[in-house]
């Protein structure tokens, strides 16, 4: 059963590959530009930052919940880490400086998730509530701590621009979205946690009444969300060179049309991390088909919308069967 | 004689059951007439077929003698037939005077509200049930008692001539129940009869004037309640007593023959426990043993289980296992102190029907099937393989949903789950609902060898042929009470009825 998604997720990704490569510009060499290995990493990296923040939103819908203030805490992150380095470090070294600013600003974006997950578990409020209220203050507290000002950094030769440099290379933002999607892709399948996560989304009462630690599980998978998102942010300030307390809007939108198209129950209980990495890249292509193909930005988003739709209604139909 | 409402041969299927089966109810103008049973005869099926709310597959309604195919509530109300659920239908969050118009063919609506017009329709059906509450007040505020009488409010707003209603004590104080029996003597001598489905026999004597017995679907007869006993219509209900005892006893030698010395040190004993549902329970259960919880719905059996299992706070009481007084304030804590509850609702409560099989048998026992964290599949075969190779449990692959299996392969995987925690007190609720008859079997036989094993068992269920055949000792409960307790051989059918409805001669 679940390999026979899985398979219907990558035919449906393979579909549109394959549209990708007919309808692509040609070079003047004659080849295809969508095939060029630079637009190959292109996508990959461009989809890194809502691929990792997807893999915490799987874990958070398949307990049937949601996480709405992902956008808001990747914005939180990339402005404490661009604060962090552009602070004086009393200490000898760039890399202790580095680390400190980095971990300083996942470490926040965890705990925010463990802030949503202690009101969901703890006060029994419903998810969509408690983290559109924090998408909503943690926005404020970004733009607070700021004083709603991008901070630069890049430029020049200083710990900041460094960096930068190093974290905005494409193949190092690649490795960290692979790696951390191997690690949650054994955590869902492999572990106690994994298969907790998914009981809980499949059926609440049943897992109290086989004693399972549901509040510590909610809280535990909120926080990883937001450690996630958290780390997003720290490569999205390398990338664009900046702390920006506006940025992410809009981006736990779509990690949640990721996490769908890759196939898992928006109520909870059924899904993969294969799934959701396969809707990642299914955004990914046909964002780049799109791009390549020079159509408007606001029909890109029209497109989408329909892609959504019918990936969703696609599965229905196969559950239906 | 002229009956306002006859009921002839009525009958209902679900799937392959028989909830009714020739079931026929006269009812004179006027009367308070109850509608009795077992757990199971029937008798909410017939009042919500009577009241449009499910079609029958057979038989006949006739109302002043005509008759008259009631198909939906609608039509039911333009017959003058109420109903009142025992869970109110009432909109809790519109007011008393909203609840009374909706759907009410009797109050004429416009497009807009008019609530002037709302309240001086429902004022004179208020006075007359006796509710002292304005018609804007809303539902939501009131209690429990006041709220089933807007009910019968909107049901002779309705104009109902003949109301039914569906165990209308259960979720009442005395006082309020109180009060109801008198509103439905004044409401017997303003010429409106009431169908009044029940198994309490005190409050049958005291409230009805004639009875209708079912059993299994079928109407027994139709006796005059002052002229019998509760005795004589404990009998009724029971039935066939002969036959069903030679089906037991013979079940039974088995059972007999295991006898362990139980007795001498109880594995759990239960003293004055008391929660939300449950009224100073007391009990002991031995090692070996398998005690059956007997009980008509609504008697905490369910709860009993509950609150042993951690799931219900107990507010007074104490429990000991092997002599020690426990704390059991979660199931996790349950579980820790070696006690195991398999629920009633193995859909609901028991299983996740889109994991595997393997995967709900390992459900309770995570820590055991992994090493730091991470599961070892052949470990969860290893241990899970063997239970349900016991249990003849019948599944095309063991990592397929469990949701595809058949009702008694599912809760045979559910019992596999707690097989492989193994815990020393076992409670299972009803286990055997809703299986084939194979699967019955295959579960008696396991509880037998668990108690072979020695296990200590609870058995809760509705049937009573169930409890008789594989119990060792039978604890009656009745509104939250222990009402009795019988050895297998004091055990008869009629004296576990008789406890249970408080009929005791």
């Amino acid at each position: 059963m679940r390999k026979l998604r899985d398979s219907q997720g990558l035919m449906a990704l393979a579909g549109v590959v394959l549209l990708a490569i007919a309808i692509s510009p040609v070079a003047s060499d004659g080849s295809r530009i969508f095939l060029q290995m630079g637009n190959l990493t292109d996508i990959l990296r461009q989809i890194s930052l809502i691929g990792i923040i997807s893999l915490g939103m799987t874990l958070v819908i398949l307990t049937g919940g949601i996480d709405l203030s992902v956008g808001s805490t990747l914005a939180l992150s990339t402005s404490l880490v661009a604060m962090g380095l552009t602070r004086a470090w009393p200490g000898a070294g760039y890399a202790a400086h580095m680390l400190y600013a980095i971990a300083g600003a996942t470490l926040a974006g965890g705990l925010a998730g463990a802030v949503n997950g202690a009101a969901i578990a703890g006060l029994e409020i419903q998810p969509f509530i408690v983290t559109l209220a924090t998408m909503i203050g943690i926005r404020g507290l970004a733009k607070w701590l700021t004083n709603n000002a991008n901070i630069d950094i890049g430029f020049g030769g200083d710990v900041a621009a460094r960096f930068a440099a190093a974290f905005r290379q494409k193949p190092l933002v690649i490795a960290c979205y692979a790696a951390l999607a191997a690690v949650f892709w054994v955590l869902l399948s492999r572990t106690v946690f994994g298969r907790q996560v998914r009981a809980i989304g499949d059926n609440e009462t049943a897992a109290r009444y086989a004693g399972l630690p549901i509040r510590r599980v909610k809280i535990v998978v909120y926080a990883l969300s937001g450690l996630l998102a958290g780390f997003a942010g720290v490569l999205y300030a390398a990338g664009n060179q900046q702390g920006n307390p506006n940025a992410g809007v809009a981006y736990e939108l779509d990690a949640i049309a990721a996490v769908v198209i890759g196939g898992t129950r928006l109520a909870g209980g059924k899904g993969s991390i294969a799934g959701t990495i396969v809707g990642t890249l299914i955004m990914g292509v046909l964002t780049n088909m799109l791009r390549l193909g020079n159509v408007d930005s606001n029909v890109e988003m029209m497109v989408k919308a329909v892609i959504i739709v019918l990936a969703v209604a696609v599965q229905r139909q196969r559950r239906m069967d | 004689m002229s009956d306002l409402l006859r009921a002839e041969g009525i009958g209902k299927r679900y799937g392959g059951v028989h909830a009714l089966r020739g079931a026929s109810l006269a009812l004179a103008a006027g009367e308070a007439h109850a509608l009795v049973g077992e757990n199971g005869a029937g008798k909410s099926t017939l009042a919500k077929i009577l009241a449009g709310s499910v079609r029958p597959d057979a038989g006949r309604i006739l109302i002043d003698g005509k008759a008259a195919p009631i198909r939906n509530p609608l039509e039911a109300q333009r017959q003058g037939i109420g109903i009142i659920y025992q869970e109110l239908d009432l909109f809790p969050h519109l007011t008393i005077g909203e609840n009374m118009v909706i759907g009410n063919l009797s109050f004429r609506e416009a497009a807009w509200v008019d609530f002037r017009k709302v309240d001086a329709f429902c004022r004179p059906f208020l006075e007359r049930v006796g509710l002292r509450r304005g018609p804007r007040e809303m539902v939501a505020e009131l209690p429990i008692g006041q709220a089933q009488l807007v009910a019968l409010a909107r049901a002779l707003s309705m104009r109902a001539r003949a109301i039914l209603m569906d165990e209308p004590t259960s979720s009442l104080g005395e006082d309020a129940a109180e009060r109801l029996f008198g509103t439905i003597r004044e409401l017997k001598q303003g010429g409106v009869s009431i169908v009044y489905v029940s198994h309490k026999m005190d409050e049958i004597f005291r409230v009805c004037d004639r009875a209708t017995v079912l059993r299994d679907g079928e109407t027994v007869g139709t006796v005059e309640v002052p002229t019998t006993t509760p005795g004589a219509l404990v009998r009724m209900m029971v039935g066939g007593a002969d036959e069903l005892r030679a089906d037991w006893q013979s079940a039974r030698a088995a059972v007999d023959n295991r006898r362990a010395d139980y007795q001498s040190a109880p594995l759990l004993s239960v003293r004055g426990l008391t929660t939300r549902k449950l009224r100073d329970v007391s009990f002991e259960l031995g090692a070996g043993e398998v005690l059956g919880i007997a009980g008509l719905v609504g008697a905490g059996r369910s709860e009993l289980g509950a609150a042993l299992f951690g799931m219900d706070r107990a507010t007074g009481g104490e429990i000991r296992l092997r002599g020690v007084p426990v704390e059991v304030r979660s199931p996790a804590a349950a579980m820790r102190h070696g006690i195991g509850l398999l629920p009633e609702d193995r859909k609901l409560q028991g299983l996740m029907m889109d994991m595997s099989v393997l995967e709900n048998g390992a459900m309770a026992s995570l820590p055991r099937m992994s090493r730091l964290g991470f599961l070892s599949t052949e470990r969860e075969r290893a241990a899970l393989l063997p239970l349900y190779r016991q249990l003849a449990l019948r599944c095309a692959s063991f990592s397929a949903p469990v949701g595809w299996l058949s009702g008694g392969n599912q809760q045979k995987a559910l019992l596999g789950r707690w097989l492989l925690v193994n815990p020393d007190v076992l409670f299972l609720d009803d286990p055997a609902r809703g299986i084939d008859v194979g699967a019955k079997q295959d579960v008696y036989r396991m509880i037998a060898e668990l108690a072979a094993a020695g296990k200590g068992v609870m058995l809760a269920s509705s049937e009573l042929p169930e409890l008789l055949r594989c119990a060792d000792r039978i604890l009656v409960l009745a509104d939250g009470r222990a009402a009795a307790t019988y050895t297998a051989a004091e055990a008869t059918p009629e004296r576990i009825m008789a406890a249970a409805t408080g009929a005791r001669s």
